[in-house]
């Protein structure tokens, strides 16, 4: 039973991250990070039952609240004031981006096979979706323009970070996953405002145009 | 031997038929719950039935420049519906004509009632059959693959291509997923909402002449005609619901033909469509329709979540 949830909750933000790349639209990449947040929550929360690792319920109470709810609602507010709705054009189009995660995904599974425990059972699952998403979110930080996808695919590695943390390793001391927390939101207020003087300056979130500030 | 045979068109028939009448009855009560969501009333639950009965006592109208091509096309249609639904298993853990092929076969009879429409529609040359034609075709050129990918996909792990061993297969192993399964699923229903004509990529419920589909190629249709293009699609849609249900989710399936186990069957699988719908009507309801040179976007993103789920099981 715990197996199949870990499996499904890890496939599951694999999925989010393939619709990630495969669509467009702010509000719904914003969401699709939310779905993952919470998946990734309940991976935390079904390890802190089945091996009774308490202190992880810690962790996927701060991963729901920060990451599924506060961070989501913040991106949805700027992301409503500036007005701008969509990622109009990517570097590379929809089809050849999913064509190349799908290259990525495949590598990130590969490789986990030469961890050690990554050669069996679910943790060879836990660290081939994560390096996948990994993969995907660096993939997706350097083909988009728009500041607030990017700053999603920042969040999305941190997700992929996470999940071995939690899933593989035998976890952080609260203090660390607590700082790592604390700084991830401090990370997306940052960013947030530097989206909002961003868009002040050129009136546009496409992060190209920065080169435009060369002398 | 022979009566193996008779048994087997027997539970065809059986099979063939029940569906046929439940068919109706999930195209409405889809409609009803996408009116609950916006707060309006709906139709009552028989209203497919009622409209099935009106078309059917209408008198034919055809275009005179219809020729047999007109006529077939419905027919084959819904033959071809008919028989994919004897392909696949819905209480009993086995289809009733397994012996006839497996889902290479029943993604082929799904190609040639489409195939019979498309030609069907082109056959009076009003613009815009012909439109609904071209446009139906190029989202099933991209659709069909990915059908037939996530269909491997299963296949792969059950080391056959039939649907019965397929789900026996997974009854046998209990619940124990691979993270193959949810990209294989995930990609599969966005086929089932392709090739059902919902929402992202096609309205059922519209005739605006920029965005129909599936609605322009049988426009020319009436009476008799359109009753049997309209069943046949809602009986589509239920077998690709039950394909979902068989590949992902078949606990509760009779293994034995005993009235007890195909009753629970019955129950569970009719628990399963109505979640399946639940999923649908949300999803119809919570998206507003791609443009259609989006629609290509959308399914290569089940073209990959497909192939995805195929190279997982290697790795």
């Amino acid at each position: 039973m715990t197996v199949n949830v870990l499996i499904l909750c890890a496939a599951g933000m694999l999925v989010s991250a393939l619709l990630m790349v495969g669509q467009k639209a702010l509000f719904t990449a914003i969401r699709l990070y939310g779905a993952q947040s919470l998946l990734l929550a309940i991976v935390a929360a079904t390890i802190a039952i089945s091996e009774g690792r308490h202190e992880l319920l810690v962790t996927a109470a701060l991963t729901v609240t920060l990451k599924a709810i506060l961070i989501p609602w913040f991106l949805m507010r700027t992301v409503d004031r500036i007005g701008i709705h969509r990622e109009i054009e990517p570097f590379l189009n929809v089809p050849a981006s999913l064509l190349i995660c799908l290259g990525l995904t495949v590598l990130g599974y590969r490789v986990s096979t030469g961890f050690q425990e990554g050669a069996r059972g679910v943790s060879h699952h836990l660290i081939g979706v994560a390096l996948s998403i990994l993969l995907i979110g660096l993939f997706l930080m350097v083909t988009r323009r728009k500041a607030i996808t990017q700053i999603l695919a920042l969040l999305t590695v941190e997700n992929a970070v996470f999940l071995v943390a939690v899933g593989v390793t035998t976890g952080m001391p609260l203090i660390v996953e607590l700082g790592i927390s604390f700084d991830v939101i401090l990370a997306v207020l940052i960013l947030g405002i530097l989206v909002h003087r961003i868009v002040d300056r050129f009136e546009s979130m496409d992060v190209s145009r920065l080169s435009n500030l060369k002398g | 031997m022979i009566q193996d045979t008779l048994l087997a068109f027997g539970a065809a028939v059986l099979q063939a038929g029940g569906m046929l009448a439940v068919a109706p009855l999930l195209k409405t009560a889809i409609k009803k719950m996408k009116a609950r969501l916006q707060n309006r009333k709906g139709p009552p639950l028989l209203q497919g039935y009622y409209d099935l009965a009106k078309l059917l006592r209408k008198e034919r109208v055809r275009s005179e420049t219809a020729s047999w091509i007109y006529v077939a096309g419905p027919r084959v249609y819904f033959a071809a519906a008919v028989a994919a639904t004897t392909l696949v298993p819905v209480l009993y853990a086995g289809a009733p004509l397994e012996a006839a092929g497996g889902i290479l076969l029943l993604v082929g009879t799904l190609a040639l009632g489409r195939f019979a429409l498309a030609t069907a529609a082109l056959d009076t040359g009003s613009p815009f059959g012909g439109m609904g034609a071209s446009r139906d075709m190029t989202i099933a050129a991209l659709a069909e693959p990915a059908l037939m990918l996530g269909l491997f996909a299963s296949a792969l792990a059950a080391g056959s291509l039939s649907l019965g061993v397929m789900v026996r297969g997974l009854l046998q192993q209990g619940l124990a997923f691979h993270p193959s399964d949810l990209l294989a699923f995930a990609g599969l229903f966005i086929i089932v909402i392709t090739e059902t004509g919902r929402i992202p990529v096609d309205n059922p419920a519209t005739h605006l002449e920029l965005t129909m589909i599936h609605e322009a190629m049988v426009l020319e249709y009436a009476g008799p005609d359109l009753a049997l293009v309209e069943w046949a699609s809602a009986l589509k849609e239920l077998l690709y619901l039950t394909l979902l249900v068989d590949l992902f989710l078949p606990a509760g399936m009779a293994t034995s033909v005993a009235p007890v186990a195909l009753l629970v069957a019955l129950l569970a699988w009719a628990g399963k469509i109505f979640v399946l719908a639940i999923f649908v009507t949300v999803a119809e309801s919570t998206n507003a329709k791609l443009r259609l040179f989006r629609v290509p976007e959308l399914v290569s993103v089940s073209l990959g979540l497909a192939f995805l789920a195929l190279a997982i099981r290697f790795l």
